[in-house]
Parts: C-alpha cells; structure tokens; sequence
C-alpha cells in the first residue's frame, strides 16, 4: 500500500476536527473493506491520512434500554452475530451480520464500516495494477462497464444517475439527452417533448441543422458507434410541431412585463419563447420579410425546408408572441425608444456581414451568404460553368454544395485549413465530395484574377501552417508556391461579422467590446446597461444555432430574473434526478449500428427538397433503444443495511439522526450521505420480539461473493392471516429498496401458497434485467414466496 | 492522537516498533502479515489474495481468527498474537494436536492453505473443544484451499474432536 499517515484519536469530537481539518482524511475502522480499496488503488484520490475510530471510549457495545437496541459503530460483526440481546430484540439483525462475509472477515470488521462500504462493481474494483484503470462513472469516468459487460451481479431495478452524462454536458444547450431517450422507450413521446423542450424550444430545426456535439462523446463511440442523438431528436421535434397547438400553449397566467426580443434567429425564437411561458407579453423585430434569420435565410431548404421555420415561428406566434417583421432596429425604431416602449430588451441580431479580406479584386467576388439569402436570383444559371468557393466551414459546405445543386459543372473549394483542420463537420465534407466538390485544403487566397472587370480565377498560395506556436489562428503561407484556379463566379465563405452599426454611438460605445455585443459571465447574457440583453452570434461572432438556443435561453432566464418574474424556467425536469432508478433496455442495447436517415439519391437531391427524411416513431424508439442511459448499475453491497431498514432502525452520526431507509437510499454513495467530518456513532433501533424475521441471502461462494440477492422480512401474523408486514431487498438494486407494494398486499392476507405467488409477482414488478441477470429475479421470487410460506 | 510506537506480544514474546517512516520503523500502512513476515520472519502465515478472501493469513489474534492482510500492524497495537510457529511447544518441539492430526490424515497437499486452516480450527476448538459438523464448516468458511484437501482437513478433524459428534 501506498504511504498514509495514521491518527488514533479517543473521542468522536477529535476525528471529527481531523477530518474536518484535514482534506484527504478518511475513517478507519475494521478495515476490512478499506484496505482491499487502498490495495487497489481505486479511489479518484488515495487518503493522506487515516483515522482510527476503534480507540473512542464507548464507540462500542450493544445495549437495550427496555425500548431502544443500540449498537456501538465499533462493534464487530461477530459479536452481533452472537448477541442474545440482539437475537431476542432484532434477530434479523443478527442473522444478516452473521451471513456477512466470513468468520474471519467477522471478527474485525465493524457495524459502522459494513453501513459504510464502498461498492462491489468489479468493473470498480478493478485492481490498479493490472493493465491500468478502469476509469468507470463511478470512479470519476463516463462510462459504465457493467451495461454492456458482465453485469451478473448487477442491478435488476435499474441504475442511478451518477451526473451529468457526457452527451449532455457537450451538448451547448445541456439537454438531458437520456431522460428523453428513456422516456421514448417508455413510449411517452409527449413526456420526451417536455423534457427536450426545457432545454430547446426548436427541436424540429436544431435537430435539422445541428453539428450534435453530444454524439462526439457518447460513452457508446466506445464500443460502437454514438447514439443517433440528432435522429431520434427530429422526429421528437416533428411530433413537437405536428402537435404545436399542445406543446406551444399560451402561458396560464400573464406577468405583466412586456419585453422586446430583436432578431428572429435561433436565440431570438428561444429567448421569445421561455419569456412568454413565463407570461410576459413579448414582441419580436426582425429587419426581413419572414421570421427565422439564418435559419429562413441562410440554411439551404434542402437540409432545412422553410416550411418547418415557418411551422416553428407559427407555433411560437399561437403561444402569443408578437412578430413585427420587415422592421429595421436603427432604422425604423431607435433602441432608445425599444427601451422606453419595454421593460426589457433582448439583442439577438446575428453575424451577417461581409468579411473583407483586402484582396485585389475582391469587389468583383460574392459574399457566400448573400449568395445564399438570394439564391433565387442565381437560378437562372447566371453562376456559370466553373465556381471557386473559399472557406473550409459549414457556411462554406452549403455555398458549394448549392452552387454545384444549381448546375455549376466544377465546384472547387479552397480554404487555408488542412483536411483535419477544417471548421466544416466530416458529414458536411463527405456530402460536398459525394455531390463532386473538389476540395483543395491548405491554400489561402492570392488575388483575384481578372481581365477587363471581369473575372477569370483566383490566384492561391500555399498554406504550410494555420495555426501559430500559441495555437491562435495565424496562417502561414510559401508566397512561391502558388497557383491559379480558373473560375467565372467567386464565391467568397470565410466567416462573417457581427454589424452593430445599427446602434447609435451612445449604445455602441457602452455595450461592445471587439465588435461584439459584450455580456456578463454569469449566464444570463446581461450586457452592462440594465434591462438590455444580448445573445447568438451578436455576442459569440458567428458560432452555432445550438449556441443561439442556449444563449437566448439563459437570457431569458436573466431577464425574467431581472424583471422579478417568477418560474421562467418552464419547470425544470426532475423526473432524472437521482432518487429514481434509471433504466435502459439490455436486449435494444445490443444494436451496435445506429440507425441511419433515408437520403436522396445524390441525383436526385435539389436545391428546395429535404435530402433526408425523418426516422418514424418506431425506428426513432429503436434509436433510443441504443442509449444506454449512463449512469451506474451496481448495487449496494452491505448485508447490514436492507435489515436495518426492514427494522426501522436510525443510523445515529455525531451530527444528527437519520432513517436508516433515507441514510442509504438519498445518496448512491455513502461518502455522499456523509457530510463533512460526519462519523456514524451507532445504530438504534426498536424492538421487534413476537414477529418472524429472516435474512435470506444467495450467494455462491462465502468469501468473495457479495449478497446476489437477499430479502429481509418481518412478519407478525394472527388467525391465519398477516397483521404485519416489511420486506426488503439487498443486492438488487442500486440502493436496498423497501417493497412496500408487498408489504402493503400482505396484510390481510390469509398465509396460503397463492398469497405468497401473488407476493412474488409483485416483487418483481419494475424488474428490469439486464442481460446476464435474469437469473436474481428467480432468486428474489423464490425468496419472498419463502418468507411467506414460512408462517403458513 | 498520533502513534509514535506500538507493542503486541507474538507467540509469547513481546515486541515494540517505533511508528514512522524511518529505517526500521512501522510505517501506518504495513499490514501485520507482512510484519509477521518479513520483521519477524514468521512465515507459516502466507500471504495468497491480500483482501481477505482466502485465509491463507489468518493468525489468533486476541483469541480470534482474523485475516492478517486486512489489518493494520498499527491496529494490532496492545494484541495477543499466535501464529503457526507459536503453536508447536517451544521447549520438547512437540506438535499441536491439531498439527499432529493433520499430518496423520494428510490433510494438505502444497501446503499453502494450512497454517491458516490449522489457526482457524485452533481459535474454534479453544472456544469449542467439541464443535459439530456444522460449526466447523462455519468457521472454515473463509479459508481456502486450491489443492482441494478439504476432504481430508475434515477427515482430520473427525479423528481429532472424536468420531462421536458427526451429524450432529
Ligand atoms: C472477503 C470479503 C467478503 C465480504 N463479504 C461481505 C458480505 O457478504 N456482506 C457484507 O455486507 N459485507 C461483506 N464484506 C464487507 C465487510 O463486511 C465490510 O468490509 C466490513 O463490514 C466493513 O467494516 P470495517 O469495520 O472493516 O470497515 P472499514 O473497512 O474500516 O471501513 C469501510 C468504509 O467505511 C468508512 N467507515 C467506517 N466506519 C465508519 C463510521 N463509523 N462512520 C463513517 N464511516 C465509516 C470507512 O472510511 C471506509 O470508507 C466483505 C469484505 C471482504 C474483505
Ligand atoms: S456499475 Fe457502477 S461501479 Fe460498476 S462499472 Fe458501472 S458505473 Fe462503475
Ligand atoms: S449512451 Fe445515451 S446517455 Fe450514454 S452518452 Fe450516449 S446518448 Fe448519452
Ligand atoms: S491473504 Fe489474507 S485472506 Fe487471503
Ligand atoms: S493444500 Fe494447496 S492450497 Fe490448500
């Protein structure tokens, strides 16, 4: 074992102060559970310091006061094993300490150290040592090697949310991707809805146009291949809008603020939208014709038809949402006035100016955006046979790809990026090769070759490195490596900018910083004049439409914080939270291929249609089949604890008094239940003289195996049917669980073969095996019915 | 509340360490077998799994059994400890009965397991002289044994606690 040091302090009080004091101090007792850990070596940090809580005068020793059993932390478990008082007053205590391990284990190993064990996953136990660690969820990882592993000792009632899953931690909007996931499975899609929809409220268009970060990281890329996340979100999305009228109701009562949001983009719709669910009267401006910015405007219709936006702005305008389009901020309505007209005032105007480079010749070129807000204007074929589009991004893929959908014979794509490097996402890549994109990475632009104003190619010059020894984007380039790419229409992609000329001096010289809108850092988008917000590519230069969603939420958050409005938060989800039991479906988990979306032949995709259409329900639910819902599976390991909850027993620390069935079942972990500097003094409990108690616990082999399963059971009963019933689960579930649905069915019951069947049916009810498992359910049935039969 | 030195008594004899990080010293994280072991060169007490799972380090420690590679040397502090080599008679080299009756029924094969079976059996027959069947079984429950000798370890213990308790 690694070196620790070691303090024997002889009062409660005193380890208490050191480990208090001390970080990186744990108690000691029996060790028997301790040291295998240390052994090991699989806490996330090795202890500093252990405290010995054997020598504190009174810690051990079992005593009856005529109502209360009290057992002493220090204790060993062999003494309460052979304790008459204990036999009389609690025997089912007795039986569980004495089915705990081995005698030898027995005669050191105390009450206080088995209540406080750490778990018996052997993923988590995975010694150190031997080829390396296995980082799982619970050992400060992601991933738990139990789902799709040897999980024969694991949990039939489903797992516990250990945090944040990775898939949502990466995704910028934080959506709680395997709480919706595990809706579906369960076949409640409007469920599924409300979970998407406290996170984005434009599920159908992000799901259209989204890079899905949360795919880079599902713990399945592991195995596999990630989880569809974006696949199974649109057809969520597509219910949410087919359904608008339900999901987009106007809110149940008004706040009487009234705010104006400026710009419909994908932050203005989603700041518009979580301020009128917290009954503010909102009013949208946007410059254009129709709502959407970007995504109206700027996103090719064949990945994101208009028709959607305009379902989607619809919805948004039945909840009550005013939109005033065709109206220019700056122009038509000075922000001074927006801020004495509202009480607060949302700027969401989006990154659509033209970069300018400083080329020669680049007047003749054309801004790759307008290029696509005006697309119309090119059908007539005015684009000419050879096209050069520069650029590397997104923006950049769906320049060439619409240029080569609007019949140019050769699109080539320049950007200073190599391959690796470049912005653009590797589906978008693989779509513009696919459709004959010739893509040429590593060259940076030159100058424009013309003749007689007009053009003829672009001269380009080697790029030999982007980014500089500081990582900033820094391009370096061999001025005698260059080349000439002919072509008659330039389309020039390379980013855009943010334009706040819009507003007047004043508001510019008070609100931005670096040509954008400057906000707070404290997630709610403030900028530093109160009352006026900001968010989308206004203040992040051109990012996301995820990012849009994310920053309009948070700022509508902000504002009705600022307002004084109450619960803008739409509900935050709690069904994931980690009380409940989470669950996965073994046999759907095994699909390693991912469900893919139908696409268009590459002939016969356009410049209007969708190329891809959505999942059905039922192939988006075996989609969701494939989250494994990430959290841990293992069960709580100690023999003591599902006995003390049966007996109603109070787990006493030198801070304060605790249930035992809240001590073990609020935390997963004990070290969580624990407070700091928390120590378990003792254990009390009632007296149960009179009824039938019994431990039944399977296990294959004394030493090493933990309880597979056992059940405890007190049972009282009188004239041939139950008065009294508990009946608790070890070795099932993450936590012991208390069947109380059991308990609550027996009495009454007359004690017979069929009031014991129906017991066990109902025992098993939730069960969820995973898939080498199954076998603990037989077990746990055979166990109650057992109980049962016992009194018959 | 720290522990500069520690004493406990090894098959009668009685030593004291100084608690530390020093040359010589008793680190907090030796455990006692690899005290017994390499301190004191008590080797009848092996080391096999390290957590406590096969018995293969139980020494009579206060008049129990316990599993000498989950504790602490530090926790054996003020201790009565026995361990195979103490079992012998120091003076005549005669053989603890229960050594005797092992070696008459060939109750081991490599021999790795029975120190710590033969301590395990020694701590129930000191508070047991005539245990049953069942009782055995239960306090050889943590101790195993790769060669499959269990057979003949029980057949040694018929012979030595009297035919008369079997299937009680
Ligand atoms: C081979 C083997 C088999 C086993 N089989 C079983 C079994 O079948 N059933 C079963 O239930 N257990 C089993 N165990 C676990 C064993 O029961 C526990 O290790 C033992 O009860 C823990 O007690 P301890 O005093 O040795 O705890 P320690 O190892 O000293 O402590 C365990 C943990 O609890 C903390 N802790 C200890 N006391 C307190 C306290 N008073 N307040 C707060 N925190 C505290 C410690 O910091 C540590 O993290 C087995 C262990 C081994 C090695
Ligand atoms: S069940 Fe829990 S402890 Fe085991 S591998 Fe999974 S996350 Fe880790
Ligand atoms: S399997 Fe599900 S919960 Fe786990 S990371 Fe992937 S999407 Fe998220
Ligand atoms: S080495 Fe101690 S029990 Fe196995
Ligand atoms: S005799 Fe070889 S391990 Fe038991």
């Amino acid at each position: 074992m690694k070196h620790f040091d070691y303090a024997r302090p002889d009062s409660f009080e005193a380890a208490s102060a050191v480990l208090t004091a001390e970080k990186g101090s744990e108690i000691i007792a029996g060790g028997t559970d301790l040291l295998g850990v240390l052994k090991e070596r699989i806490l996330p940090e090795y202890p500093s310091k252990l405290v010995d809580i054997k020598h504190i005068e009174g810690a051990e020793g079992i005593a009856f006061d005529g109502s209360t059993l009290k057992i002493g932390a220090t204790t060993k478990l062999t003494a309460v094993a052979g304790s008459e008082i204990v036999k009389e007053h609690a025997p089912l205590l007795a039986q569980a300490a004495y089915s705990v391990a081995t005698p030898l284990i027995r005669n050191i190993a105390t009450v206080g150290g088995n209540v406080c064990q750490d778990v018996r996953c052997w993923y988590y136990r995975y010694p150190h040592e031997i080829g390396g660690r296995l980082n799982c969820a619970r050992k400060g990882g992601d991933r738990c090697y139990a789902l799709l592993g040897d999980n024969r000792y694991h949990s039939v009632f489903g797992g516990r949310k250990l945090k944040t899953t990775p898939c949502q931690k990466e995704c910028p909007a934080s959506t709680d991707i395997p709480a919706y996931m595990e809706q579906i499975r369960k076949g409640d899609w409007d469920k599924a809805a409300d979970i998407l929809l406290q996170a984005n409220p434009i599920p159908a268009i992000t799901a259209r146009v989204c890079a899905h970060f949360c795919q880079d990281r599902c713990n399945r890329c592991e195995s596999d291949e990630s989880v569809a996340v974006s696949h199974v979100e649109r057809t969520v999305g597509d219910y949410v809008l087919e359904n608008a009228a339900r999901f987009y109701a106007p809110p149940a009562a008004e706040s009487g603020k009234s705010v104006a949001v400026i710009g419909s983009g994908p932050s203005g719709l989603t700041a518009a939208y979580f301020l009128r669910k917290a009954g503010n009267k909102v009013t949208v401006y946007d410059s254009k014709e129709e709502a959407g910015g970007m995504l109206m405007y700027a996103i090719p219709a064949y990945r994101l038809p208009k028709d959607i936006v305009r379902q989607q702005t619809k919805a948004l305008a039945a909840m009550g949402i005013d939109f005033v389009l065709n109206t220019q901020v700056g122009k038509d309505i000075a922000p001074a006035d927006l801020e004495k007209r509202y009480d607060s005032v949302f700027y969401a105007t989006g990154a659509w100016k033209r970069r300018i480079v400083g080329l020669a010749g680049e007047e003749l070129t054309t801004f790759g955006l307008d290029f696509l807000v005006e697309v119309e204007k090119w059908f007539s074929g005015r684009l000419g046979d050879d096209v050069l589009v520069t650029g590397g991004g997104n923006v950049a893929m769906d320049v060439a790809i619409t240029a080569k959908r609007l019949g140019a014979k050769k699109v080539t794509m320049a950007c200073v990026e190599s391959r690796g490097e470049m912005p653009a996402s590797k589906e978008e890549i693989a779509r513009a090769e696919e459709e004959g994109v010739v893509i040429m990475p590593s060259w940076g632009l030159s100058k424009v070759v013309e003749e007689g104003g007009s053009i003829k190619g672009m001269e380009l010059k080697k790029c030999t490195g982007v980014y500089d020894e500081n990582h900033r984007f820094n391009p370096q380039y061999d001025e005698n490596d260059k080349i000439i790419v002919q072509a008659g229409t330039i389309l020039m992609a390379i980013g855009q900018l943010v334009d706040l000329s819009f507003l007047d001096e004043k508001y510019q010289l008070q609100l931005t910083r670096g040509g954008l809108i400057a906000v707070a850092d404290d997630d709610e988008m403030s900028t530093s004049r109160p009352g006026i917000f900001a968010g989308g590519d206004a203040t992040l230069g051109p990012a996301t439409v995820v990012q849009g969603v994310a920053t309009g939420r948070r700022a509508a958050w902000g504002m009705c914080h600022y307002l004084g409005v109450p619960d803008c938060k739409g509900g935050t989800w709690t069904g994931a939270t980690r009380n409940a039991f989470i669950t996965y479906d073994p046999d759907a988990a095994q699909k390693t291929e991912p469900s893919r979306l139908k696409e268009l032949p590459a002939p016969e995709r356009g410049i209007d249609k969708e190329d891809s259409s959505s999942l059905t329900r039922e192939e988006a639910a075996c989609e969701a089949g494939r989250c494994l819902n990430c959290g841990c599976y293992a069960v709580n390991p100690s023999d003591l604890s599902p006995a003390l909850i049966a007996l109603g027993a109070t787990i006493v620390t030198n801070k304060r008094e605790v249930p035992a069935e809240a001590f073990f079942t609020e935390a997963l972990c004990i070290s969580e239940a624990l407070k700091p500097g928390e120590i378990v003094t003792a254990i009390t409990m009632p007296s149960v003289k009179g009824a039938v108690a019994h431990y039944d616990k399977f296990r294959l082999r004394d030493a090493i195996d933990f309880a597979i399963v056992s059940v405890a059971t007190i049972l009282k009963a009188e004239g041939g049917k139950f008065t009294y019933a508990r009946v608790t689960v070890g070795g099932a579930a993450p936590v012991p669980i208390r069947l109380t649905k059991v308990e609550e069915y027996l009495v009454g019951k007359a004690l017979t073969q069929e009031t014991a069947d129906a017991a066990a049916d109902l025992a098993m009810e939730g069960s969820l095996p995973l898939a080498h498992n199954a076998f603990k359910i037989k077990q746990l049935r055979t166990y109650v019915q057992r109980a049962i039969m016992r009194l018959a | 509340m720290d522990v500069q030195s520690i004493a406990m008594t090894v098959n009668g004899r009685e030593y004291e360490f100084s608690v530390g990080t020093r040359f010589g010293q008793v680190p907090p994280e030796e455990t006692l077998v690899e005290t017994l072991r390499r301190r004191l060169e008590l080797t009848g007490a092996k080391q096999s799994c390290s957590e406590g799972a096969c018995g293969c380090c139980t020494v009579i420690l206060n008049g129990d059994a316990v599993p000498s590679c989950m504790m602490l040397t530090v926790d054996a502090d003020g201790a009565d400890i026995l361990t195979i080599e103490g079992l012998e008679d120091p003076a005549t080299g005669q053989l603890d009965p229960i050594q005797q009756a092992f070696i008459d029924a060939a109750a081991f094969q490599c021999g790795y397991c029975t120190p710590g079976i033969i301590m395990a059996l020694k701590a129930l027959l000191n508070k047991n002289p005539a245990p049953t069947e069942k009782e055995v079984d239960e306090a050889l429950s943590g101790n195993y044994c790769r060669c499959v000798s269990h057979y003949h370890v029980f057949d040694a213990v018929r012979d030595l606690i009297g035919a008369g308790k079997e299937g009680e």
